[in-house]
């Protein structure tokens, strides 16, 4: 499976909307209905399943799948 | 038990050999035993001494950590006043909130250390700040510092029932947050009042704000009077793993975790057995968890027994220490929020929840006249609209006041937000209001401002969501605004000239 097929199966898991209807320019919270809440334990568990350490202070700027994805491609290739 | 200082010592002493506290360092899990941390909240309480604070307002800014911790109760065990705040709020609100309390010192975390600068300038009654680290710092003062200079230094003893032990800010209903001073006996009594025990060594997990009263009191003071482990979960991001890690047997939620952590236990599939799922979502161990601060759906009560997991609501507020009713292991019904604490008198008025006991506030803090109207003759009217069925198990029904709760248990006034909203030109009138777990707010632009510019509708629009996502980028989640609805007429108004609250939302 590729990363970002992965990627959006655990998005799926929070929300209503399948993985294959969701698109990179969806926001997490207005698009996808995650709560607050949701969106940290979402990363957590992006932690886990992509072996990536997230900082706290850049969850701040990202709002869509687009945006989160960019940000795991960059952590990975460091 | 009539204050902080008896009920901490009786566990230290009784408990002095067992953990007390565990917590994460990187991937290592580092722990203090009773007797340890009983060490160092004497050094501290020494210290402060020994600094000059007595009969003082100390703030405290900093994310649940042990360090917190042994600085709330060096605060308070002795003849201090603890102020905790909520690390997550603005600078300017918090350099408010520190003026309002007349802190003269504070504990400030490690995350939030680059607030000192704006707090010395802004905050003129602080003498002291301490970070909340056990390392030496340069150019710092810390909690280490602190343990050092108490060291050596005289003891003091804990303060009378009625004395103030901790002011907690809260929303206000007039846009303006209030102090709720709580006294030592009102903790204390608090404590004892709740009907639950677990067995010393028991393991709970700390995820709530370590500033809101439901936490401090009912995870740390409540598990400490029972010789519990508190562990601190480090991030909201690791809760579930911290689960794993820590294997705790009880914790307090908020609905919205609740929430959470169901979507991701049915996400599993209906092939793999309950017991599976829940030892990898909860660590196995987990039998109870408490919950309170907003509405549950009995729904999940259902659900979580399928995991074998007890949810027990409880119902609260800061003006009352917080407990007031709660179900517990031995006696519950779903959908109440159980039988009212033995410290609890209830009665009704005109179907409001009044509250009269010995965890009852003594007032809210330089605010009179809030005070007069919050408290009556003793009784607390709670803005909650209640009742108690057949079998004295207290209901909620509804709301007096207008306040937004969110299902994280944060209460918003959509005042204070209105409010600030309101200071931009191009917003003529505004309304926020809680819609499926978010803020919405509704803007009538300013026609001044519209006619003058020549806005057009889109770029109305785009300017407004403009103004919302800078005042989203200063708050704590809980507090952004997530939908925007924009008004093409003025808000319906009554013969007073307020904005009719229910009209304008529909």
């Amino acid at each position: 499976m590729d990363k970002l097929t992965r990627f959006k199966e655990i998005i799926a898991q929070y929300c209503q909307v399948a993985a294959e209807d969701m698109r990179e320019d969806m926001r997490f919270r207005e698009d996808l209905g995650f709560s607050s809440l949701d969106f940290m334990s979402f990363l957590g568990e992006i932690e886990d399943d992509f072996d990536v350490e997230l900082d706290e202070e850049r969850l701040i700027d990202i709002n869509t799948i687009g945006e989160a994805m960019n940000m795991i491609n960059g952590l990975q290739g460091a | 038990m009539n204050n902080l200082r008896e009920l901490w010592d009786e566990s230290a002493n009784k408990y002095y050999n067992l953990p007390a506290v565990r917590w994460l360092k990187k991937k290592e899990i580092c722990e203090k035993t009773y007797g340890e941390l009983s060490d160092d909240i004497a050094k501290i309480r020494r210290g402060l001494k020994a600094a000059g604070f007595e009969g003082s307002h100390i703030a405290l800014i900093g994310n649940s950590s042990v360090c917190w911790i042994q600085a709330y109760l060096g605060i308070t065990t002795g003849n201090n006043t603890a102020v905790p705040l909520d690390a997550g709020l603005p600078a300017e609100d918090l350099t408010d909130l520190i003026n309002r309390a007349d802190a003269e010192a504070l504990f400030l975390g490690e995350k939030q250390a680059v607030l000192a600068m704006q707090i010395r300038k802004e905050c003129k009654k602080i003498k002291k700040i301490w970070l909340l680290s056990d390392d030496d710092i340069e150019d710092a003062l810390t909690l280490s510092d602190l343990k050092a200079a108490g060291g050596r230094a005289e003891d003091v003893p804990g303060r009378g029932e009625d004395e103030v032990a901790t002011i907690i800010y809260t929303s206000g209903t007039t846009g303006k947050s209030k102090g709720v001073m709580l006294t030592q006996g009102n903790l204390a009594h608090n404590v004892e009042s709740v009907d639950y025990t677990v067995e010393p060594g028991a393991v709970l997990l700390s995820v709530l704000p370590i500033h809101h009263a439901f936490c401090l009191v009912m995870d740390w003071l409540k598990g400490f009077s029972l010789g519990a482990v508190v562990c601190v979960n480090d991030s909201y991001m690791h809760m579930v793993r911290n689960m794993g890690i820590f294997k705790p047997e009880v914790m307090l939620m908020v609905p919205l975790m609740i929430e959470t952590i169901y979507k991701k236990l049915s996400s599993s599939g209906p092939l793999i057995p309950k017991k599976i799922v829940a030892n990898k979502a909860f660590g196995g161990r987990l039998r109870i968890i408490f919950t309170g601060g907003a509405h549950l759906d009995p729904f999940y009560i259902d659900k979580f027994k399928e995991y074998g997991i007890d949810v027990l609501e409880g119902y609260g507020m800061s003006e009352c220490s917080p407990v007031i009713s709660s179900n517990s292991p031995e006696d519950h019904k779903p959908g109440s929020i159980g039988r009212p604490l033995k410290n609890v008198e209830l009665k009704f008025e005109n179907g409001e929840i009044l509250v009269r006991g010995s965890s009852v506030m003594k007032g809210y803090y330089r605010m009179p006249e809030e005070t007069a109207k919050a408290l009556k003759d003793g009784w607390l009217h709670t803005g909650d609209k209640g009742y108690i069925d057949e079998d004295g198990y207290l209901f909620i029904n509804g709301r007096v006041k207008n306040l937004i709760i969110m299902s994280n248990g944060e209460n918003i006034s959509p005042e204070e937000i209105e409010n600030k909203l309101a200071l931009h030109p191009l917003i003529g009138e505004i309304i926020i209001t809680g819609e499926n777990n978010g803020l919405v707010a509704r803007i009538y632009p300013d026609e001044e401002v519209v006619k003058s510019k020549r806005l057009k509708e889109e770029s109305i629009r785009t300017a407004l969501q403009a103004v919302i996502d800078a005042y989203n980028r200063e708050q704590p989640s809980y507090r952004q605004v997530t939908g925007l609805i924009v008004r093409n007429e003025p808000f319906p108004r009554n013969a007073t000239g307020k904005i009719k609250r229910q009209e304008a939302a529909a």
